[in-house]
């Protein structure tokens, strides 16, 4: 059972490695990965599924927990088998895209060791059944995708726009995190199947479970956060329909399939699902109405595709979550050859817009016929896997009511006249010349999409049973669908034939709405949420901005930003505390008397610091101060610290004499004393609120009678135990090792910034 | 003071280069002193890395750059670091990926450790060589990096480069 996902996953490293030998050899290496993962999945599916369930950190209660059940079958055929075939189109399109762009053949390597990594994430996703491993495979896609999208890296727009997908999709992927910590908090474990057990409705599942909801959401590109996704256009096209078809958006519905069990307890999801879908089928089908940009086009029909698939989850009842099942196979096929059409089309005719082709059906018959296969499957005729997507829509829509199924239609009209308007944009009209000599690894993967849809419109068995299973995992219950032609007049073929009459009137009718829809468009760009996400943006750059100039203006800034808001917590947390007998003058013996003198040092040498001007002097007097300091921490009884003090004084002092090798003496002389400036009465404000507070910190934590067993006298019994004999070391490298280890990972990072930036940018 | 340095005829810097030569050896032995005895004794792994630097450190000072750069793995600590951050991570995820908790330490309480003189064959001692390379890595790479680019600028600039005019002063401040 874990071969399909061990194949997929060891894909990208094998491209990579293939790639770096021989650039060329990447798309093949590639395509065989896809393909033997592709097998493997359909293998390990026919035996019959199977789950595997091992503890990775069980300290931490994560199960590395994956099962292929019909959902996860179902997801990654299609992100295997829709994969090959987009890598197959690649390894001929990706060639003449470089060319255009004049950049080198090696940058091949980089597309098809991100895609294959996007694949291996998304069978991981399909098959992970604990949430948090979900969430891990989740973000793995955003970064798939973020490196695909900014694949041309040389243009901003493409760059933003990656920046944006994984800004709205990581963020909300951090919701479904805390999502799945709440559940894990209520009801002890991580696992969809035992959670979908112990949930009950309420407060709790509502709230966690919207978090997961948008979560897939977002992914899914469903408004309010549909503006992502037409931006992600600027990928290379095998990018777009990959996307679009097996992966990213289908990883949002996917989701919603995989906790199904969970949001089906609660009213309000399914609510919230209908609510969202119908939205998202009206607004992406209105503004795929007006787009002109081919690509733009097919993203909002996506969106709009989509939201019937989260309107079906919504709907609920016996035939939602089948037929959302089988409705995202269907669009798989029929979007993914859409998008390579759109692909092939600019590729040929170097065009790109809808208003300038057309007539394509001479030069390019074959591209003609196999797009309209798909175009067939996506405005569900008849004798297409498409139209009995639309007969589980309709189905479910009328199991909810009569009003949910007139809505059901006038989407589905929808669909039919954005398709039409790109397939006959394409296709129809005036034919014109100077178009043919398509490569074929451009146009077989398209077709062999056409004939799947075309063969799902004779046989849909083998596709229906696979949405049945995926049906059942999410559903709970088994809902044998018949997907069939039936020649009557049962109420699914009269809303069939409503949808073609509706769907017709609206393609010829189209001077009379499209200003509206326009209008529509305009609103949206003006008030819509990616406004919204522009302007959070914006003003998130303003304030970072504003706090960095405030802190690092100059050097006695930044040091303010740091002394006064300590001085402020600290003086806090003093108030808050309980203060019986915390400050007492206590007695003073005569074996404390060198201590006393070393603390009589410091003080002098600090009083001192304040007055002095010259920039040598001030660096003497700090530095004594800090080596008397030293010798308090000695005779205190703590030798470890005060041997940090000593080489910490001794590396700022060796620091100063460096620096002023490298200041001109010149400057040595004539700077060598502090600029007195002006707002003095601030900085003495501000170095008084800071050490007032200090001091009584100091003060209320050294007269504190420690009575209670504190944290230190657990650390000295422990390091025996720990086989240590000092007690800081044995905290440092033992009992507080996570901490350390954190620090010295930003120790690190410094030191790679430091090197990166002193090397102009790059690393050395 | 920069003048004598170029030319190396000062009496200071003759004073300073031989001290520095002197310090360096001791320097480092009392550093993996400070590493060996951690456990038992004052002193860990952040304190042997400083120590440890220092003593580079004080070669760069006394002997610039290009002599510094001579002395044997000086080069290599820039990575030595990253070593230093692979050992510290193993030693927090290897115990998680063996099913007990992050940083467990190996052996447990109450089996015996192997013992050479005052050093101890466990994990957390692991853990702290790492803190050290990690910490000498960043105090000696930062350093090189900060030479590196002075020599750079020097070379780009010209030998007249430290005769800055007034006028470049006030430009420094306005920046």
């Amino acid at each position: 059972m874990l071969l399909p996902l061990f194949v997929a996953l060891l894909a990208a490293p094998a491209v990579m490695l293939a790639g770096v030998w021989r650039p060329s050899l990447a798309a093949p290496v590639g395509a065989t990965f896809a393909a033997l993962a592709f097998l493997a999945t359909a293998f390990a599916w026919y035996r019959g599924g199977g789950s595997v369930d091992v503890p990775w950190a069980p300290a931490w209660d994560l199960r590395f927990s994956v099962a292929l059940d019909g959902l996860a079958a179902l997801y990654a055929l299609l992100a295997t088998g829709i994969g090959f075939l987009v890598l197959v189109y690649s390894s001929r399109y990706l060639r003449l895209h470089l060319g255009h762009e004049g950049r080198p053949e090696s940058e091949e390597t980089r597309f098809y060791g991100f895609m294959l990594l996007f694949m291996g994430s998304m069978v991981g996703l399909a098959v992970a059944q604990d949430l948090v491993l979900l969430f891990v495979f989740w973000d793995l896609t955003a970064v798939a995708s973020y490196y695909l999208i900014a694949y041309d890296r040389r243009d901003p727009d493409a760059r933003a726009s990656a920046l944006m997908a994984l800004i709205v999709t990581g963020v909300t992927a951090v919701l479904l995190l805390i999502g799945a910590l709440v559940l894990y908090a209520a009801h002890g474990t991580l696992s969809v199947p035992e959670l979908a057990g112990r949930v009950e409705p309420g407060l709790l599942l509502d709230v966690a479970g919207l978090l997961i909801v948008v979560a897939a959401l977002a992914k899914s590109a469903q408004v309010p956060f549909h503006f992502w996704l037409p931006r992600a256009m600027a990928a290379p096209t095998p990018v777009s329909a990959y996307l679009h078809s097996a992966a990213m958006v289908a990883a949002g519905v996917l989701l919603l399939g995989r906790v199904y069990p969970l949001v089906e307890k609660s009213q309000l999801l399914l609510d919230v699902l209908l609510v969202v879908g119908l939205l998202t089928i009206a607004v992406g089908g209105v503004l795929a109405l007006t787009r002109d940009v081919l690509k733009q086009l097919l993203a909002y029909s996506t969106i709009s595709q989509y939201g019937y698939v989260v309107f079906m989850y919504g709907l609920g009842g016996e035939y939602g979550a089948v037929g959302a099942a089988f409705y995202v196979i269907a669009h798989a096929f029929a979007k993914c050859a859409l998008f390579l059409t759109a692909g092939a089309v600019s590729e040929v005719t170097g065009e790109d817009h809808l208003s300038r082709l057309g007539g394509l059906r001479k030069p390019l018959p074959l591209l003609a016929a196999a797009s309209g296969a798909a175009s067939a499957g996506l405005a569900a005729l008849p004798l297409t896997i498409g139209f009995f997507k639309d007969e589980l829509f309709f189905e479910a829509a009328l199991e909810r009511g009569l009003l949910f199924a007139v809505l059901a239609v006038l989407g589905a009209a929808l669909t039919f006249a954005y398709t039409w308007r790109f397939w006959g944009g394409l296709f129809l009209g005036e034919v014109r010349d100077g178009a043919g000599g398509l490569p074929a690894a451009l146009v077989w993967p398209i077709v062999v999409l056409g004939a799947l849809v075309l063969l799902g419109g004779f046989f849909v068995e083998p596709f229906a049973h696979l949405a049945e299973a995926a049906g059942v995992a999410s559903y709970g219950a088994p809902t044998p669908i018949e997907p069939a032609y039936h020649f009557d007049l049962r109420p699914v073929n009269l809303m069939a034939l409503g949808t073609f009459v509706i769907g017709a009137l609206l393609v010829i009718s189209r001077p009379v709405w499209r200003k509206g829809a326009l209008a529509v468009s305009r609103l949206g760009e003006v008030a819509g949420p990616g406004r919204l996400y522009e302007g959070g943006i914006y003003g998130l750059n303003r304030l970072s901005d504003y706090v960095h100039r405030g802190e690092v203006r100059d050097l006695r800034s930044r040091v303010a930003a740091i002394l006064l808001p300590a001085g402020l917590l600290v003086g806090a947390g003093i108030l808050l505390t309980p203060s019986v007998e915390a400050y007492q003058v206590g007695e003073i013996k005569t074996r404390d008397l060198p201590l006393l003198l070393a603390l009589v040092a410091v003080a002098v040498a600090a009083v001192t610091a304040t007055f002095t001007r010259r920039h040598v002097s001030l660096a003497l007097v700090l530095s004594s101060a800090g080596f008397v300091l030293a010798l308090v921490y000695a005779f205190f009884g703590a030798p470890d610290v005060a041997l940090v003090a000593v080489l910490v004084e001794t590396v700022v002092t060796l620091l100063l004499l460096g620096t002023s090798k490298l200041i001109p003496y010149k400057v040595l002389r004539s700077q060598a004393e502090l600029p007195l400036g002006g707002k003095r009465w601030r900085r003495i404000f501000f170095s008084c609120v800071a050490g007032a507070f200090a001091f009584a910190v100091v003060w209320g934590a050294l007269s504190q009678p420690a009575a209670e067993t504190t944290v230190a006298e657990e650390h000295i019994r422990l390091a025996s135990e720990a086989h240590a004999k000092d007690v800081v070391t044995a905290i440092l490298a033992d009992f507080r090792g996570l901490d350390t280890l954190g620090e010295i990972t930003v120790v690190a990072l410094v030191l790679l910034g430091i090197a990166t930036l002193l090397n102009r940018g790059r690393l050395p | 003071m920069r003048d004598a340095a170029k030319t190396g005829t000062g009496a200071m810097d003759i004073m300073s280069r031989t001290i520095a030569k002197l310090l360096f050896l001791p320097t480092l032995v009392a550093a993996v002193a400070i590493l060996v005895k951690g456990y038992a004794q004052t002193g860990d792994g952040f304190s042997a890395g400083v120590v440890a630097s220092l003593g580079v450190v004080l070669q760069y000072l006394a002997f610039g750059r290009r002599e510094a750069e001579k002395l044997p793995l000086v080069g290599l600590a820039g990575k030595g670091a990253f070593l230093g951050l692979l050992i510290g991570l193993l030693v927090a995820a290897v115990p998680v990926a063996l099913g007990d908790p992050v940083f467990n330490h190996y052996p447990g309480p109450g089996y015996e450790v192997v013992y050479l003189g005052t050093l101890e064959f466990i994990t957390p001692v692991l853990f702290d060589v790492g803190v050290f390379l990690l910490v000498f890595g960043f105090a000696v790479g930062s350093v090189r990096a900060i030479a590196h680019t002075i020599d750079r600028e020097e070379e780009y600039r010209g030998p007249d480069a430290d005769d800055l005019g007034e006028e470049d002063v006030a430009k420094g401040e306005q920046q």
